[in-house]
Formats: C-alpha cells, structure tokens, sequence
C-alpha cells in the first residue's frame, strides 16, 4: 500500500487530479455566477466587471440595514379648534361677508344655492366648516382648480366674515326626503342608502352617516349635506375614497368611504342629494 | 458480528420505532390538507405534527439508522471487534436523551417551528437543546468510524480499506461536515435567544448557517443506501461488483460535492446576492457525476449478476436476477424513485426555474420521493439483510417483505405524483388548511385526494415493516451466515494513498467550504445585520390558524 502523501503534493496524480479540476470548476461558476450573471440586466445594457461583481456580492449603493419607507409628514388641516378660532369666526362680519360672497355666486350660485353638480351649496352651512374649507384651500391641503386661488386671496378675517355671511342664509334650501324619521334604521333595512345612513355597517366599520351629519343630514360640526346635489356629494366619496381629498382630521372620511362600493356611493348621493335636483335623478 | 451486533440492534430498534409513529403523523397531516374530513382538525396541531414528522424522519431514524448501520458495517467488514464500543453507548444515550427531550417539546406544543427552525420563530429552548443533542451524541460515532478505519490501516498496511469502511467514513466526515452549520446556529443564535440571553435572532444568518447542513444531510441520508448499492446489492443477485475504484471515486465525489452547494435553498432569500447562489447552484449540479456513475456501476453489477445466472441477450439478464430477495428488489423500485426524483431535483437546483416550484408542495413531492422513497426503501432492505445476521434468526418472512416493499414503492408514487403537479398549480407548502371552496383550490382538490390514498398505503406498508421486524426479532434462533460483502470483478490489491484515505479530500472540501461560505457567512458580521426580534409559537393556542 502506498505511504499516505500529503494533500498539497501535487506531483502526485490524485491530489493534482483533486486541486485542478476543483480550482477549474470554482473558477467556471464564478466567472458565470459573479461576471457573466452579475452583468446582465432585464432591460438595460450590459454592466461592467467590477460593478457586475459587486452587484451579484449584494453589494449595491443601497446596501445597509433596511429601513421601512417613512411616509411625508402630512397634517390634514392647519385650523385647530381653540377658542381664539371659534372666537374669530363667531365674530364674522354679515356685512362684509355679503360683498366677500360676490367673488362666489359665479360657482356656488345664487344666495349660495348651487345649480352645478361640482359645486356645494353653502346657503345654510356652518360658519365653522366654511371657515376650515377656505383655509385648507388657502393652505393647500384640499386642491379644487379655482377655490386654491381664491381662497388665497382672502384674509382670515375675509374669510370669517363670508362664512358668517353664508351660515346666516337657511331659507331656499331643498328638503332632504329622509328627513322626516321614517323606518329603516335598522341592519335589517333594505334600501342601502337608508341602512348606511341611518345603521351604518358594523361589519365594515362603517358608522351611519347621520351619527356626524345629523339625523337630517345637518348638524353642527360636520358640513351640512342639506340641499348638495348628488353628484357633488358622489364625487367627494369617491375623493375620500382614492385619497385625493385629504382634509378629514382623523380621517373619518377617507376611512368611510375606502370601504363602499361605487354602487354604495351612488346610492348614498342620491339620497341625500335627492331634494336637491330630482329631475337629473330620474335620468341617471 | 461480534461487538457490535447489539450496538445496531439497538440504533436500528429507535430508528424503526420511531419510524412508524411518524409516518401516522404523515398520513394524518395528508388528510388534513385535503377537502376530506379529518380527526382532530386544529391547525395548531397541525403544525406540532409537521415539526415531529420532520424532526424524526430527519433527524432521528436517519442519525439512529447511519450509526447502528456504521457500527455493524465496521465490526463486519474489518473482521474484528469494535474499538470505543462503551463510547458508542454513551453516544447512544446521549442521542436517545436528546430525542426525548425534543420530542416532548413538540408534542407538548411548545415547538412547532418544523424541523429546519426557521429563525424568526422561535420554540422552547428544550426543543433546540434536545436538537443539539441528537446531533451531539452522534459525533461519537463519527469520531469513532474515523478511528476504528485509521487504527485498521494501521494495523494493515499492505492492504485496501474495505469499500463499505471506506464508505461509512466518508458517511461519518460528511455528516460532521454537515451538521457543524446545525449546531453553530443552534448554539450561537437560537439557543441564546430561547435562553433569553439576546434579544434579537440574525434569521439571515440562521438561515445561511442552516443551509450548510440542508443540503449535505441529505446525502448523509442518502449515503446507507448508496453503500447497500455497492457493498450488499451485488452479493444479494449473485454477482460482484463493477468496480471497487467507481465505488471509491462516487462516495469521495458525494463528500466533496454536497457540501458548498446549500444556498440553492435561499434562492428566494434577500440576504444574499446572485454571485453566490449562482455558484452554488452550478457546484450543485455536480452531484450528478456521482449519481450517475452509481446507476451506471450497479446496473452493470446486476449485468454481471444476471449474466451469471444464465441470462442471455440484451435485456435478457433482467429476468434471470433473483427478485425474491428484498435486496435486489428494493434497489430496482429505488432507482425508479430516484430517476423520478433526480428529474424534479435538476430544476430545484436550477437558480432560474427554481422560482415556479419555490415554496410549493413540489418541494415537498421532490424529498419525499427521492428521501421517503429511494433512500428509506433502501433502509427497510438493509435491515431485511442485517437483521437475520444480527437478531441471529431468519426473517419472517421475504414474502411479506416484499408486499412490504412494493406498496411502499406504489404508495410513494401515488403520493408524491399528484403532489407535485398540485405544486406546479401553485399549491402551497406548509399550510394546515385549504380553503377548497376557491376555483384555484378546488382544481386541486382530486390530485390531493389521490395523495392521501398514496398516504394510507405507506401506512399499511409502515405497519408491515414492523410486523416483518418483530416476528423475526421473536422467532427461532437458527445459524445465518454473517453479513457479507460484495467482491468486485477485480478485487483491490493496491490502490492509491487518496482513494484509501480522506486526507486529500478533507482538505478540498474545506478550501470549497471557505470559498463558497466564506463570503455569505462573513458578510453578516462586517456588512449587514438582520437581527430581527423572535416570534415566539411556543404559546400558539390552537385556534391562531386561519378557519
């Protein structure tokens, strides 16, 4: 029997046989696995060596320890609610308010009663919400083509004032049809709208919109929904739901509306928004 | 057999008592993955279950098996009493110790992070410690075949190491080699963190550390019957083998070539660049060298057997073969399953195609066919061959072991054919229940049913495999021939200083360990931390699956 040579001695037929063909098959799966691999892209140009290298070590401009993606810093609204804000808008001017509101009749219609499906009526309106709408469009944190602009160009007394003035003008606005406290406030209700008004749904975290919004759809605190049109009303749920509408303070909205389904909006829009312009209803 | 008869008696009596409880738990586990109705349908359980059916068929039957195997096969094919026989025994206890410790950890439902660990998660520190254990107890035996195979050729010179020496060796080198990633993460990561000495768990290098032993325990697995493939299977049909120095080169090649090649089981994971994986899994494929080289040689040992036996023409040598001894019947369904599994196994390890089957029920199919099927077929026939010669009476009887035989090789099918295509079809693996009311689900709603019949039969053959066992063990006592090994055609006189020794390959193995690990491992200590803190399931109540 042959005396047992050394591993490293490669004059040897086996050890040689061993090393070589080992250091060969490393060298083939790291030219392919490091340079060859490591170089190619899906859809771009070939890399060169080094980075090629580098890139298939793991190596990348970006290594390190992962960090979750940290959101921008948003705040919904700028207004908070003390009560040297409460005190301003309580103090608004009618007078002034009333020739503030000349720069809104094009939009928002006459007295404030809108005749547009894209503008709310503000006839009626809580001076507070008016007042908290202008300055999250002054402050950009809701965006509305020309509202931005507008609302920019108004003091925060200006804006105190329109919306006193506003607040001030109850008559003229259209009925609410649910407003008389019929049935149906319960789950077991039929009619969607009447149910997710009235019940909500507890399944989905969904509290009834009169819970904010008053049994007849006004209520101090939450914009009133009395005498919107049902487009409009439509169209800011669908807001809320894609995130483009933002200036819910605890995200109440945006929380809502995420979970209903277009068929739900709809049905929504059109009950509060029915007194409002029955004669479009019938087409949709 | 001298010393060490009662030595695997014992090894192989846990191993196969082991054995069929876990297999129940398969079968069970089978049911409640499919639309059928099972007992005790609590995913919590389930998962309790899957952790003891992997941590005893992988760990336990495997290590108990190697090692009454390599004790039997030192004392019988070196012709003399085993050296360090009271060591065995202690490592015996120690493993036998740790299995227990494991075992009640898992049934007692504080462990059910499955058998690979799978840092996060983490179980009751008794769970890893019985684990370490386990693993611990067997490195006696490891130490032990090293010594009883230096101080023979010591002893002798002038001549070859036996082929089946030389083979448990390379079996033992390889296993130590393998579990040292196991019992690194144990001791350095999970077990700091059971203990609540650390507060986090680094799972990227859990997982790296792991994938060193994942892949190579496979070929300690898979190494008894490769062994029985040159050393019994031809002696069983008669004939020699082809040659001495392909049996030498296969299992040289196994011991160098299973090792750097685990992280072609992190293809999906983001610790790791391309580089390496890529390199891995190109050093994977090379295991096919030896693979192929052991079908080649044995099917040529069982051409020389069959031509011996009066077979003439091209195939005409098949027929002539003994098929009533278990031996040689077990080593045809083997080599099937193997062909079957090899194939799934080329595109596991391929770094691209890996992506359609990862983490689906294809994995699962692929060992189950290529462990569960070809290689534990194998253990049933070396304890058919070994137990006669051990127990010192005849088994009773080759009939059964045959019947025994076949059903598992058709149950394995039936499992894992299905299996696989509901893999294919996106199924997932390691899930308690699936919701067979979805169109995606429910397609595969007839394959998984066909899998649990496959499941059921394994279980009637499990149960016809201990009931061959036990009526041998209490038979009559009656004189059996010792254990013989097969002569090849040419019979080694003399053979080269490398092909008798593992010196040389030792020491490529560790070069290719530090080129291929080096870099993977090293990176978490001066590049990247993952630490993570742990998810405990050691309080996972029952009802924490999803209905």
């Amino acid at each position: 029997m042959a005396r047992e040579q050394g591993p490293f001695k490669t004059d040897n037929p086996w050890p040689r046989i061993g090393w070589w063909s080992v250091a060969g098959l490393l060298a083939a799966g790291a030219v392919l696995g490091f340079v060859v691999l490591g170089g190619e892209q899906q859809n771009g140009p070939r890399l060169g060596t080094w980075t090629a290298i580098c890139r298939a070590l793991g190596i990348a401009s970006d290594t390190g320890p992962a960090t979750a993606p940290q959101p921008p810093l948003q705040t919904p609204t700028r207004i908070a609610w003390t009560a040297a804000t409460l005190a301003r808008i309580a103090g608004g001017d009618v007078k002034h308010g009333e020739f503030v509101a000349l720069n809104c009749a094009a939009c928002h219609g006459e007295q404030g009663v809108s005749q547009s499906g894209l503008f709310p009526t503000l006839a009626g309106m809580d001076a507070g919400i008016i007042y908290k709408q202008l300055d999250d469009f002054r402050a950009g944190k809701r965006s509305w083509g020309a509202m931005n602009a507008i609302a920019t160009a108004l003091s925060d007394q200006d804006a105190a004032d329109v919306a006193a003035y506003f607040a001030g003008r109850v008559n003229g606005l259209a009925p609410i049809l649910g407003e008389n406290f019929h049935g149906g406030r319960t789950l077991r209700e039929a009619d969607v709208a009447t149910r997710l008004a009235f019940a909500g749904d507890p399944a989905r975290g969904i509290p009834p919109c009169a819970a904010c919004h008053g049994p007849s759809a006004s209520k101090p605190g939450a914009p009133s929904l009395k005498g919107q049109r049902p487009e409009y009303i439509e169209r800011q749920l669908a807001a809320f739901a894609q995130g483009i509408r933002q200036n819910d303070i605890n995200r109440q909205m945006r929380t809502v509306a995420m979970q209903l389904t277009p068929d739900e909006m709809h049905a929504i829009a059109v009950y509060y928004g029915s007194g409002a312009a029955p004669a479009e209803l019938a087409g949709r | 057999m001298l010393n060490s008869r009662r030595l695997a008696l014992f090894h192989c009596w846990v191993a196969f008592g082991a054995f069929l409880p876990a297999v129940l738990l398969g079968a069970w586990q089978m049911l409640m993955r499919s639309p059928l109705p099972a007992p005790l349908d609590d995913p919590g359980a389930y998962y309790a279950s899957v952790t003891l059916h992997g941590t005893v068929m992988a760990y336990v039957i495997t290590t108990f098996f190697a090692m009454g195997f390599g004790y039997a096969v030192a004392a019988t094919s070196l012709g003399r009493p085993l050296r360090g026989a009271a060591a065995a025994w202690a490592g015996f206890v120690i493993c036998l110790v740790g299995t227990a410790m494991a075992a009640a950890t898992v049934v007692a439902g504080k462990a059910s992070v499955l058998y690979t660990f799978y840092p996060p998660l983490l179980a009751s520190p008794w769970y890893y410690l019985g684990a370490f254990l386990l693993v611990a107890g067997s490195m006696v035996w490891v130490v032990l075949m090293v010594v009883n195979m230096v101080g023979w050729k010591r002893d002798n010179p002038e001549r070859p190491v036996p082929l089946a020496m030389f083979a448990i060796t390379a079996t033992a080198l390889l296993w130590a080699w393998a579990a040292a990633g196991v019992e690194i993460e144990l001791v350095g990561i999970l077990l700091p963190r059971a203990f609540g000495w650390s507060d986090l768990i680094d799972a990227g290098l859990g997982r790296t550390l792991f994938s060193v032993t994942l892949h190579a325990i496979v070929y300690f697995w898979l190494m008894p019957a490769y062994i029985a493939f040159y050393t019994l299977v031809p002696q069983a049909a008669g004939g020699r083998l082809y040659s001495d120095t392909m049996g030498r080169l296969t299992f040289i090649m196994f011991l160098v070539f299973s090792l750097p090649v685990g992280m072609h089981h992190l293809f999906a994971d983001p610790e790791h660049g391309s580089g390496f994986k890529f390199l891995q899994s190109f050093l994977t494929f090379l295991i096919a060298l030896p693979t192929l080289l052991t079908v080649f040689s044995i099917t040529a040992s069982l051409e020389i057997a069959g031509r011996h036996r009066g077979g003439r023409g091209l195939l005409g040598w098949i027929a002539t073969l003994p098929w009533e001894e278990p031996m040689v019947l077990a080593v045809a369904l083997s080599l099937v399953m193997l062909g079957f599994g090899g194939f799934g196994g080329l595109i596991n390890m391929s770094y691209a195609m890996n992506m359609m089957i990862h983490n689906t029920s294809w994995v699962t199919a692929h060992f189950h066919l290529i462990f569960g099927g070809a290689v534990v077929i194998m253990y049933f026939a070396i304890a058919y061959e070994m137990w006669p010669r051990i127990t010192g009476k005849p088994l009773r009887s080759k009939a059964l072991a045959r019947w025994q035989l076949w059903l598992w090789f058709w149950g394995m099918l039936i499992t894992t054919i299905p299996w696989h295509i509901a893999g294919l079809m996106g199924q997932p693996r390691r899930i308690a229940i699936f919701d067979y009311s979805l169109p995606l689900v429910a397609r595969m709603a007839s394959l998984v049913n066909i899998s649990v019949i496959g499941g059921f039969i394994l279980l009637v053959s499990a149960i016809l495999l201990i009931t061959v066992l036990v009526r041998s063990h209490f038979g009559e006592r009656s004189v059996t021939e010792p254990l013989r090994y097969a002569l090849a055609v040419n019979p080694p006189r003399q053979v080269p200083a490398s092909l008798n020794g593992f010196a040389l390959w030792n020491a490529i193995v560790l070069v290719l360990m530090i080129v291929a690990y080096g870099y993977p491992i090293g990176q978490f200590f001066f590049l990247k931390s993952h630490s993570a803190p742990a998810v405990e399931v050691t309080s996972q109540s029952a009802a924490a699956g999803v209905q």
